[in-house]
């Protein structure tokens, strides 16, 4: 299996307080791997520290031959992220909102055109591709927004939380749509919620205080802990009581 | 390239807000119309500046005067553009839509750049739609036409004042959430209007005002408008300079504090 990401002792301080500590893995092609931990915990200064948008205190990450310190202006032309929030242009129709994507991140309009259609394919956006962003439900502006990431062919996309506040019908539209891209694309994803890991992920990474705690499939996860479910084998990796 | 299309992306979001043509386009307008209602509802005076008033003696305010109403309102429009323009960046900021931008190939100018040219571009459409404003009540009202030429002129030298409004926008969007944002802009408006000279005549009223609104811009600027479309270009030229001198401090600004905050969401 090829590694596209590889993190040596990444680290990040905010002041005194260590955000991510020490973080090694290493994440493969075409696989769905899970950042999984309370709030807090350090998944999406993980995510952020890869996609460029937060500084690295200590230690390095390489995605896909690129060093994230001294290189991470390529990084950002082969990743591309769908933040916690939906960040969406609200006053943009969902076809726009994909155009304006697609040109920031400098494809022609040949190709914009091609992977509109192609995302409209996958994440079922045709039928609201004229309508204003704003007038989306949470659940379509979501997908809008993971649309949004898709858009531009990366090689690696960054889910943050990608469920959060979502209804269960809408949660489990998008689980079909992320399972869809499996093997088709990288994915990492953040969550507490421990069916969605254990629903997409292949490999699933729990961090706690900022560390790596475990690392492996659901099943290696439940077997190392000796439990059942991967609720159970989740509070038993962080050291919570009640087990 | 990639500053053309998040302009474009800024100039959709203003366009299709309802919000935008009421404040940026409509409000100068009325303003434009009310002011004269009133100018023509208050009999003229003929006592020169400085002279003795005689008490009781009805004052025409020489604000309200069509040639000096327009480019002042036209620079009171440019209040609602920072306005606007505030609300822009603080809400961008405070929604997770930047921080997408900036995992993007995206770099600090194209940011002040697509922030800047939509509103350059409204500004434009407000100066033209406030002039052509002016003067057909100008002639309406049987007073002498605008100078076209100094009308033409007039445009190009509200650069420094557009740059300026735009400037205190970006720079507020930056410093305040979009919670904080609109209210502190609203003050700014209020200032501009009040320090400006745009509804009172402020060389007349001297003293400690006069010496207050000539530490600021907005006096300048609006001078400087009035004095050009009057043809005074002499007596344009040191207002014209305050208020650019102001403009490329507040810019500079405004870009630095974008900058900083740019990297300060990085650490």
């Amino acid at each position: 299996m090829k590694t596209v990401i590889k993190t040596t002792e990444l680290t990040k301080r905010f002041g005194t307080k260590t955000a991510v500590d020490h973080l090694n893995l290493e994440i493969f092609e075409g696989e769905i791997f899970g950042l999984l931990g309370v709030n807090g915990a350090g998944k999406t200064t993980t995510i952020r520290m890869l996609t460029g948008l937060s500084a690295v205190t200590e230690g390095d990450a390489v995605v896909m031959g690129h060093s994230i310190k001294t290189d991470y202006q390529a990084v950002k032309t082969i990743t591309n992220i769908s933040p916690q929030e939906t960040a969406v242009a609200g006053q943009l129709t969902v076809k726009e909102n994909l155009a304006f994507i697609a040109k920031i991140y400098g494809l022609s309009k040949e190709q914009t055109d091609k992977n509109i259609e192609s995302v409209f394919r996958t994440l079922g956006l045709g039928e609201v591709q004229n309508q204003k962003a704003k007038t989306l439900s949470g659940g379509w502006q979501r997908r809008l927004s993971i649309a949004m990431a898709l858009i531009t062919d990366p090689k690696i996309i960054f889910l943050d939380e990608p469920t959060l506040g979502l209804d269960v019908l809408s949660r489990r539209e998008l689980w079909k749509i992320i399972t869809a891209l499996k093997g088709k694309i990288t994915i990492i994803l953040t969550t507490h919620y421990l069916d969605e890991v254990e629903a997409l992920c292949d490999r699933i990474a729990v961090m706690a205080n900022g560390q790596l705690k475990a690392l492996g499939t659901a099943a290696a996860l439940k077997e190392q802990t000796g439990k059942d479910k991967l609720e159970d084998a989740f509070v038993a990796i962080v050291g919570g009581d009640g087990v | 390239m990639r500053a053309i299309t998040f302009a474009g992306r800024n100039i959709k979001e203003l366009l299709r807000d309802p919000l935008s043509y009421l404040f940026c386009l409509g409000f100068p307008l009325l303003m434009l119309i009310i002011m004269t209602i009133v100018n023509g509802s208050i009999p003229e005076t003929t006592i020169p500046a400085g002279a003795a008033i005689p008490e009781g003696t009805p004052m025409a305010p020489t604000v309200f005067q069509i040639h000096k109403l327009t480019p002042a309102i036209t620079v009171f429009g440019f209040s609602f553009l920072s306005l606007f323009c505030c609300m822009r960046v603080s809400s961008d900021r405070s929604g997770a839509f930047l921080m997408r931008l900036y995992a993007s190939p995206m770099k600090g100018i194209d940011y002040i750049l697509g922030y800047l040219l939509p509103f350059s571009v409204i500004a434009l459409a407000q100066m033209i739609l406030t002039y052509a404003a002016g003067d057909i009540i100008a002639v309406a009202t049987g007073k002498e036409a605008f100078n076209v030429l100094y009308m033409l002129l007039s445009l190009v030298l509200f650069i420094p004042s557009l740059l300026l409004f735009i400037g205190v926008g970006i720079l507020i969007g930056v410093l305040f959430n979009d919670k904080a944002a609109p209210g502190v802009c609203s003050a700014l408006i209020t200032a501009a209007a009040l320090l400006g000279g745009i509804w009172m005549d402020v060389d007349r009223m001297g003293g400690v005002w006069l010496a207050i609104c000539d530490k600021l811009p907005f006096y300048h600027s609006v001078k400087a408008a009035r004095l050009a479309l009057s043809g005074d270009f002499a007596e344009m030229w040191l207002p014209l300079l305050i208020c650019a001198a102001y403009a490329v401090v507040i810019f500079c600004l405004s870009v630095l504090a974008f900058i900083k905050k740019m990297q300060s969401d990085k650490k």
